[in-house]
């Protein structure tokens, strides 16, 4: 932590740490309903179960994305936030729309569609908080002129992200249309703009975690994120398979679905070969677990099992059943969810005024196995209940409810396996908090209050003047 | 080879600005293909409400349409097709008359909807049934049914005789997927009568007093019974409403007159 601003970032996190928590809960209620009988079925239902569920992931996931700029753009650009009040402001705004949004699902109130059923208006404060979010980036890059590429990345993604939203708030009465542009949101933000994003705080921690030279590093960046929109723009025709469009996207979305591993197979490639020549030399062993564990498991969640379905010949047989749930799943936690709880890891010792050394506790890597664990024990079960269903249902020709009742069993192995990923969520949330608040805070609440830290001078302005205020020495780099 | 940081960041922009550009170029075709492919089935006002009422019950976070949503609750792709809009209007009333949690292990929730809602919801559902989806599903779905039917290809044939057999079966689970509705064993009720004994009971039927139809044999009235379901209701549990059948009516169009020998003739086996 190179400037006080930076500290914005910790109450970021936090909420999304909190909403995190919140989020596998009512995963938990979600998977009980799979195995029956439901004694909420009238006042709570599957639906309202399932919806809340997702989108806390995509709440909380956003809110450690928000936290995560702010923590790396005064850094990067060597210069305090243009406004923390700005951001404590849009934290507040972004908060609030999530809890009404809540409310409403438990009322009944709806848009439907899944994963984008927040009610419009609510949808419109979601613009307004993007747009107070970019502005507060914006204008912090604009003071010292200075953009590295990793945040010009990060900025490109989260620019895209919001760009990429506004389909949302259109509406088609052409069911297929509907579907068509729903994807625009849904696949281009988890399959392509977030890449960007994932691509940024990755080569933002290994410059920090190895001290490989960056130059070398944001050259492959582009490298990354060039094979992400190569593939993931036009891979966006694997959604449109079966919804009423034309034939030829079965080929163009099988073709480039097939090409969509690469992107993350480099990320695991670029990680390793970083690490392997830094030696794990950094103290923030916790951060280098998840940073590293995020660029494995992205390959296997998003790139090998979701190649596993994509191919139109198995994808008509797979298509709705739990083979996508067991690629969803991993997918987000190895991409989106492992690499924010590593920027999380990373910032916390210095937003809470402790040593690196201080923070690698025990309850940190017993979360990191306990969730990896748990993750990997759950995609195992959704695959067994996918494959099955394929099968019984699909092939066979068995009802849905008679193959539903069949695959019981890994309902049971899923919520077990849950239990312990929950486990690993429950150690994360305990030793994010034990790590306590941010000097200031804890010097607003003690008596005599202690002394904030004085903000770090700004560095030299220059674009991309030699390694930032923070940042180890250069190692040898792998070129 | 060494790679400049250039050259890495010309692949990327010129990566992405072309295959935007391509994007583009295939959505505004497919936007040109759509308004072709639907010209003879047009979203009415009717469907378009249907739409809203779909969102507006989350109908998406339990079931699936073509193939899209969650897994909790059958895929309703054709579900129009398969089971009538006079049995799903009396279902989505009140689903409990039809299913419980104890046998079946689902139970949809009563979601209180409106007799508008439910004729908007069934014309949204319908439409979607009729829209070409480049062949999907590959197989028919079926809500329940526990018939687990040969595999093509493997099945033994006899002579002529039985080709006509074998073309019906493949008619009644697949094409025509009689088997989402009718189980062939005894006793298993699905959502029609089970099938078991068909011969026997159609042989029966034409003889009772209280039959009013024209068929004079078992044949004829098999036949009577898929193109004019109404002609005999079967008195039971949920087989129709107000001396209307809920079995779809469809068939005299969507099957033809070989299709409807040969399921004639599979259903004839059934003794």
């Amino acid at each position: 932590m190179t400037q006080s601003s930076q500290r914005v970032a910790y109450y970021y996190f936090l909420a999304a740490v909190l909403l995190f928590g919140l989020q596998i809960a009512f995963g938990f209620m979600t998977v009980a309903k799979y195995l029956g009988p439901d004694p909420l079925i009238d006042v709570f239902h599957f639906g309202t179960s399932k919806a809340i569920h997702t989108n806390l992931l995509l709440v909380w996931l956003l809110t450690a994305f928000m936290g995560a700029a702010y923590y790396m753009v005064p850094e990067e650009s060597r210069t305090e936030l243009h406004s923390e009040k700005l951001a404590y402001v849009q934290l507040g705004i972004w908060l609030a729309a999530g809890v009404i949004t809540i409310l409403c699902y438990l009322l009944g109130i709806t848009e439907g569609r899944k994963l984008l059923e927040m009610p419009t208006i609510l949808k419109y404060g979601v613009v307004v908080v993007m747009l107070m979010f970019l502005w507060n980036l914006f204008m912090t890059m604009r003071k010292t002129g200075r953009w590295t590429t990793t945040e010009a990345v990060l900025l490109g993604g989260l620019v895209s992200t919001a760009l990429l939203f506004l389909p949302a708030l259109v509406h088609f009465d052409d069911f297929t249309l509907d579907r068509y542009y729903r994807w625009w949101v849904v696949h281009l933000w988890v399959e392509g703009v977030w890449e960007l994003i994932m691509g940024a705080l990755l080569a933002f921690l290994l410059i920090r975690l190895s001290g490989a030279d960056r130059e070398v590093l944001e050259k492959w960046l582009y490298v990354i994120v060039g094979f992400t929109f190569l593939s993931g723009i036009l891979g966006t025709g694997h959604h449109y398979y079966w919804i009423g469009a034309p034939a030829y996207w079965l080929w163009i979305g099988g073709f480039f679905s097939a090409l969509e591993p690469l992107a993350f197979l480099a990320m695991t490639v670029y990680a390793y070969n970083v690490l392997r020549r830094s030696r794990l030399g950094h103290p923030n062993t916790l951060a280098l677990h998840w940073t590293v564990g995020s660029s494995i498991l992205a390959t296997l969640g998003a790139g090998i099992l979701g190649i596993a379905h994509t191919w139109p010949g198995v994808n008509q047989w797979t298509h709705g059943t739990h083979v996508t749930t067991m690629h969803g799943h991993m997918a987000f936690f190895g991409a989106y969810v492992m690499i924010s709880l590593a920027m999380i890891t990373y910032a916390l010792p210095g937003l809470t005024g402790r040593t690196d050394e201080e923070r690698q506790t025990k309850l940190g890597l017993l979360a990191f196995w306990l969730m990896v664990g748990g993750m990997f024990g759950m995609t195992m079960a959704m695959a067994a209940a996918g494959i099955t269903q394929t099968y019984l249902e699909r092939i066979l020709g068995l009802g849905y409810l008679d193959t539903q009742l069949k695959i019981q069993v890994h309902y049971l192995m899923w919520l077990g396996t849950g239990l312990i990923f929950a486990s690993g969520v429950a150690c994360f949330i305990w030793d994010f908090v034990s790590a306590g608040l941010p000097p200031a805070a804890r010097g607003a609440l003690e008596a005599p209050p202690a002394p904030t830290p004085a903000p770090a001078p700004a560095g030299a302005p220059g674009p991309e003047a030699g390694p930032a205020a923070g940042e180890p020495a250069p190692a040898p780099s792998p070129a | 080879m060494t790679v400049t940081k250039a050259q890495t960041r010309g692949f990327f922009v010129g990566g992405t600005i072309l295959f935007t550009l391509v994007f583009i170029g295939l959505t505004l075709d497919t936007h040109a293909k759509l308004a072709h492919r639907t010209r003879d089935d047009p979203v009415t006002e009717h469907v378009a409400r249907g739409l809203s009422v779909w969102g507006k019950f989350n109908c998406e976070n339990c079931h699936t349409l073509m193939g899209e949503g969650a897994y909790y609750a059958p895929d309703l792709t054709k579900i129009v097709s398969q089971r009538g809009a006079p049995y799903l209007k009396q279902f989505m009333a009140d689903p409990s008359q039809f299913y419980s949690e104890q046998e079946h292990g689902r139970l949809m929730p009563k979601l209180g909807l409106t007799e508008q809602q439910i004729d908007d919801v069934i014309a949204f559902l319908d439409w979607v049934g009729r829209i070409d989806l480049n062949g999907w599903p590959p197989r028919p779905i079926h809500v329940q049914g526990s018939s687990i039917r040969g595999i093509p290809g493997v099945e033994p044939t006899g002579g002529a005789g039985d080709l006509a057999t074998t073309r019906g079966k493949a008619l009644f689970y697949e094409q025509a997927a009689c088997a989402s509705c009718h189980a062939v064993e005894p006793g298993r009720r699905l959502v029609g009568p089970s099938l078991a004994g068909l011969v026997g009971t159609a042989e029966g039927r034409v003889k009772e007093p209280g039959y009013q139809g024209k068929a004079h044999s078992a044949v004829e009235y098999l036949r009577e019974s898929i193109l004019e379901p109404d002609a005999y209701v079967v008195t039971g549990p949920a087989y129709g409403a107000d001396g209307k059948s809920f079995m779809p009516s469809h068939y005299a169009k969507s099957l033809s007159p070989a299709q409807l020998d040969d399921l004639v003739a599979f259903l004839m086996t059934l003794r």
